[in-house]
């Protein structure tokens, strides 16, 4: 029992559902991309709270391109991304919440009806972590993570083919 | 200890809850992208509080963590992929209006 | 000691305004800053029509804070750093993304065509050129075996990285520059083109944050250069926090003066060369590190 952790772990798990609940409850697409981007923050600083030092500062880093990214998309795809012609953008709320809450209580109930193996083993340094993920990545798991790699290459190859336009391709 | 694995969990849940509301609820192809991303955010809060409650020896874990950061990248980019073609051709990309797919 | 790093850290803050306005106007005036700061201080707060007020407020906030966030983990001398975090490397990248993102705020908020244009323009900028800073980071810590930058400081006592990998030192100088909008790469202000783009909607206090955050940026910049480049803190004689103020201040200076020389880049050249000609640089960058350390 860690009174410290517990305080964090409640203040950025709150901070982490609000601004996801944001994310559709705003009219501004821009507004609801860079909450989306508050709200990954969020859980990048719950990982650093549970001493996971490069995972957490690994997805602060990621989320920052990966959410402006989709803020720009959402600019040019959206009809109305500034919020201000007050669209209605959802459509099946009363079942989509319904689902919603169902999924997440089954969830909630499941754990809070486990009893969980705690383990006491201390968690090692940071820069042991780094050490021996970089070992895990490199020995067993290594099928796996050149797996990923190819896979990123294959979608960059097919996401760019994808959105080629027909006529620069007929030129 | 427990109690503090049940936050964790109970949170990822919520994020969870949010996320599949509003991959269901939207009809914009993005924001639907943003309620994916969210539920696999809460998929990695998950992992993350196993590795450090349950098993901080084992790095598997967190090489699960990379994994699902990956495959949040290529949704992504498979995503916008699709969007930029779709908005190209029919210049929508609204769900609603893609029954078209199925011709 | 702390004080005095602090107080040095001003110093470089107030330098760097005299020594960027000495590059545009041609001649030394050591009281203006403090006349600028005086007079944004005062002046009055001019708020656009249907800005976007969380954004508005938040941004410059956020601009500034990144800027400084980078300095947290960056090491001034032995024994001299405020969190020494062993992924240090990743969070100075973590730190710089944040830039990008204030910027893209700051350029949505004022609901203004220039600062909108600004904006976007930085976001694909900055992609473009997070590529190199990051490839160029890993080479060094590929020589480290340690993502902490005092170990990369340490493992650069014999020979600095500059020698051990001058494609390294070039990519990170570039993409640093490109980084900080300064000139030959400053399209999201662009003045005379853009009519300084992102910032002219702010006025008053925030965009005195604004330039007192791209000072603090620029000099964080350049102690990342001095510190996984030039060998931080290592140097004869003098003691280790001289050396680190008296390497970034020269590292500042040359910014300056690169920019003076070297008409604005075009943006799709700009693009072009980052994705066509820096990111496959990088790699081979990597390879070479690689070689040379398996030797």
């Amino acid at each position: 029992m860690n009174m410290e952790r517990i305080i964090f772990l409640l203040l950025f798990g709150s901070t982490a559902i609000w601004f996801a609940w944001r994310v559709f409850m705003t009219k501004s697409m821009i507004r609801s991309a860079l909450s989306l981007l508050a709200s990954m923050v969020a859980i990048g600083i719950l990982f650093l709270v549970m001493q996971a030092e490069f995972l957490g500062v690994l997805h602060i880093m990621m989320m920052a391109t990966e959410m402006t990214i989709m803020a720009i998309f959402m600019m040019m795809f959206m009809m109305d991304p500034g919020g201000m012609g007050d669209m209605d953008m959802s459509h099946q709320k009363k079942y989509s919440s319904v689902f919603a809450f169902l999924s997440g209580a089954s969830y909630a109930a499941a754990i809070l009806f486990t009893q969980w193996p705690i383990t006491a083993d201390a968690v090692p340094a940071p820069a042991q972590q780094n050490h021996d993920l970089g070992i895990e990545l490199m020995q067993r798991s290594m099928m796996i993570f050149e797996t990923a790699g190819v896979s990123i290459l294959v979608a960059m190859i097919a996401a760019t083919a994808t959105a080629l336009s027909f006529n620069s391709v007929n030129k | 200890m427990m109690t503090e694995l049940i936050i964790v969990l109970v949170i990822a849940a919520v994020l969870f809850g949010i996320g599949v509301y509003g991959a269901l609820s939207q009809t914009n192809l993005v924001m639907i992208m943003m309620g994916i991303e969210l539920m696999l955010g809460a998929a990695m809060l998950n992992l993350v509080a196993f590795w450090f409650y349950l098993h901080p020896k084992t790095f598997s874990l967190q090489m699960f963590v990379l994994v699902v950061m990956t495959v949040m990248a290529l949704e992504a980019v498979v995503g916008f992929g699709v969007a930029t073609q779709r908005f190209r051709s029919k210049g929508s990309v609204e769900v609603e209006e893609a029954a078209d797919l199925k011709e | 000691m702390w004080i005095l790093l602090i107080g040095l850290y001003l110093f470089s803050v107030y330098f760097l305004s005299v020594l960027e306005r000495r590059m545009v106007y041609k001649k030394w005036n050591f009281a203006a800053p403090f006349s600028t700061l005086a007079f944004l201080l005062v002046q009055e707060d001019v708020k656009p029509h249907q800005r976007d007020r969380i954004f508005y407020e938040t941004a410059p906030v956020l601009f500034i804070a990144a800027a400084l966030m980078a300095v947290g983990v960056l090491p001034f001398a032995k024994g001299f750093i405020i969190t020494g975090l062993s992924t240090g490397a990743l969070f100075i990248n973590a730190a710089f993304a944040y830039i990008m993102v204030a910027i893209v705020m700051a350029g949505w908020a004022p609901n203004g065509v220039y600062s909108m244009i600004g904006g976007w323009r930085f976001l694909a900028q900055l992609i473009a050129y997070s590529m190199p800073i990051v490839m160029a980071i890993t080479a060094t810590v590929m020589r480290a075996e340690s993502m902490s930058l005092v170990n990369i400081v340490a493992s650069q006592t014999h020979l600095w990285n500059i020698i051990y990998q001058p494609v390294g030192f070039v990519l990170f100088y570039v993409a640093a520059m490109a980084l900080a909008f300064l000139p030959p790469f400053d399209l999201p202000l662009a003045p005379g083109e853009l009519a300084e783009g992102v910032w002219a909607e702010f006025t008053g206090v925030k965009l005195l944050l604004f330039r007192l955050g791209r000072l603090m940026l620029i000099l964080s910049l350049s102690l990342a250069v001095t510190v996984l480049f030039l060998g931080g803190w290592e140097g004869p004689l003098l003691p280790g926090f001289a050396w680190t103020f008296i390497k970034t201040i020269l590292v500042a200076a040359s910014f300056f003066l690169c920019g003076q020389y070297v008409p604005r880049v075009q943006h799709d050249d700009l693009l072009e060369w980052s994705w066509k000609l820096l990111t496959p640089l990088a790699l081979f960058n990597i390879l070479w590190v690689g070689i040379l350390l398996l030797l």
